[in-house]
């Protein structure tokens, strides 16, 4: 039997025990609607409130501020187009490598006549404040960045970014889903308005996630119903999931700044056992500026499916950078962006370690990838592959 | 993604892979929409492909379609070979999810233009 190795926990994570606890008499004993007013409400409602409150402890934020969504799609929806509803009219910057929860927001508002300025990245996949600068205009009404890239774990200049927007006086929207609870994030040093979050990329359930709205954002609602979350997100809350996402975020505060430096070790000894093992290789993203976990490499001459398949076969969990869906293949446009050929694009491998990566985890990697990819390169009829004997 | 065992098998143990020197036909098959690339080479006798060897550039299951493709290949007559549809490749691999079947579809493409070129060769000579 092989041994199992998952590093794709920037997919999805796994739900941390303690977490499971805390929502375990949520989905029993603790079952009310946190809208009823009789003591089962109550005890729902205090189980929620809890939550709102570890996540506010964690930002530095008050707890009025947090509203709680389905998802991390449904935060950026909620941010993007709560914001725009509420002006009518106007401009977002955003950048050509958000994910498409932000991308494709940002277009269907094009669609209704907002204006819209997709900023390019550099080669590590970062964004250039000076262009944010360069791109705000008067009738700018938002700018709307991720905290990290989830492909190739550069992390933007958060810090900087919001420095020019709150000079300008633009809110700043920070899609924080790959960033919050993996780095640190000074909300206000950082000036951000609105930062979108979310529970199962840091050890909580799937399908609950969080919108920090500054207070004094004007914000409209996007979905209507009941008087939910201050009117801000209309819905039955999803109260074992909020329950699990407060204490998957406080664990966050707890364990962040040591397992942020132990997957940082991991990660770069994966990089250059690949590296020491194999000739065409390169590593997307910021070299240093990177999520700790985060790993996203180039193979040349042989394509990611491929690669991802033969280290399924080894137990080993990674993903592609490029998809091909229906017979037809994406590269990424995270590293069209960042300007990387398309034949080193196609062969890209995200790896994204987690709390239970281990070294051992990590050398079986460095083992199973070298020679997958030295077989792969013998099939390739691009990769000058020696003649057989015949 | 699930795929039949013998795709796997394929895959992790391909069969006749490689170059062949002085080939009786070559052929390619492009599958532009995924980049995928497959070549074969063949050695022919009487009509017949003794041996057919391949190289590819693609997802799991073009490579393993090439190596099951060349099992399918050998024995083959060449006007048979020239004629082979994607479904003979995809009934060698045991079957492909609906959303891989471009896997056979570069193979076929690829084997029939090995099998024109051959017969072209032999005409000439």
């Amino acid at each position: 039997m092989n041994r199992r190795v998952y590093l794709d926990h920037n997919a999805s994570t796994p739900v941390h025990p303690e977490v499971l606890q805390a929502m375990l008499p949520y989905f029993s004993e603790r079952f009310g609607n946190p809208s009823s007013v009789h003591g089962f409400g109550r005890e729902a409602r205090d189980g929620m409130e809890t939550a709102r409150e570890q996540i506010a402890d964690f930002l530095k934020v008050s707890k009025d501020e947090i509203v709680f969504t389905s998802g991390g799609t449904e935060s950026d929806n909620l941010g993007i187009k709560g914001l725009a509803a509420a002006r009518g009219s106007g401009h977002i910057i955003t950048s050509q490598i958000e994910h498409h929860a932000v991308l494709r927001t940002v277009q269907t508002l094009e669609e209704q006549g907002f204006t819209a300025t997709y900023l390019p990245v550099d080669g590590d996949g970062m964004v250039n404040p000076d262009d944010v600068k360069k791109a705000l205009r008067a009738d700018t009404i938002l700018v709307s960045l991720m905290g990290a890239n989830s492909e190739v774990g550069t992390l933007q200049p958060i810090r900087e970014i919001g420095r020019i927007t709150r000079e300008a006086a633009v809110p700043l929207h920070v899609d924080g889903v790959q960033t919050v609870g993996k780095v640190p994030i000074d909300m206000g040093a950082f000036g951000i308005d609105l930062l979108s979050f979310s529970g199962h990329k840091i050890y909580g359930p799937k399908g609950v996630a969080g919108l920090y709205i500054r207070k004094g954002t004007k914000m409209a609602s996007i979905q209507h119903g009941g008087e939910h979350e201050r009117r801000r997100r209309a819905g039955t809350e999803n109260v074992a999931g909020i329950v699990g996402l407060g204490k998957a975020v406080e664990i966050r505060g707890r364990d962040m700044a040591v397992e942020g430096a132990r997957l940082t070790a991991l990660r770069d000894r994966l990089w250059e056992g690949v590296r020491a093992g194999v000739a065409e290789v390169r590593l997307n993203g910021h070299p240093t500026e990177r999520l700790p976990g985060t790993c996203n490499v180039c193979f040349h001459d042989i394509e990611s499916e491929s690669i991802v398949l033969g280290l399924d076969l080894k137990g080993i969990g990674v993903s592609a950078g490029s998809a091909c869906t229906s017979g037809n293949v994406e590269p990424s446009y995270v590293l069209e962006a960042k300007g990387l050929p398309l034949d080193w694009a196609m062969g890209s491998v995200r790896c994204s370690l987690g709390r239970g990566t281990t070294a051992e985890d990590i050398e079986y990697v460095i083992e199973s990838v070298v020679p997958l990819v030295a077989k792969l390169k013998t099939l390739s009829p691009v990769a000058g592959a020696a003649p057989a004997v015949s | 993604m699930r795929y039949s065992d013998t795709l796997i098998d394929h895959f992790r143990n391909p069969r006749n892979s490689g170059m062949m020197r002085a080939p009786d036909g070559v052929g390619e098959g492009e599958y532009a929409q995924c980049m995928d690339l497959a070549r074969f080479y063949l050695r022919v006798r009487d009509g017949r492909v003794e041996e057919a060897r391949f190289q590819a550039y693609g997802c799991g299951p073009t490579l393993a379609a090439c190596s099951a493709g060349t099992e399918v290949a050998a024995g083959t007559a060449l006007e048979a070979l020239a004629e082979i549809e994607d479904g003979r490749i995809e009934a060698a691999l045991g079957g492909l999810p609906p959303e891989r079947r471009h896997a056979a579809k570069v193979v076929a493409l690829a084997l029939r233009a090995a099998a024109r070129d051959a017969m072209a060769r032999r005409a000439v000579h």
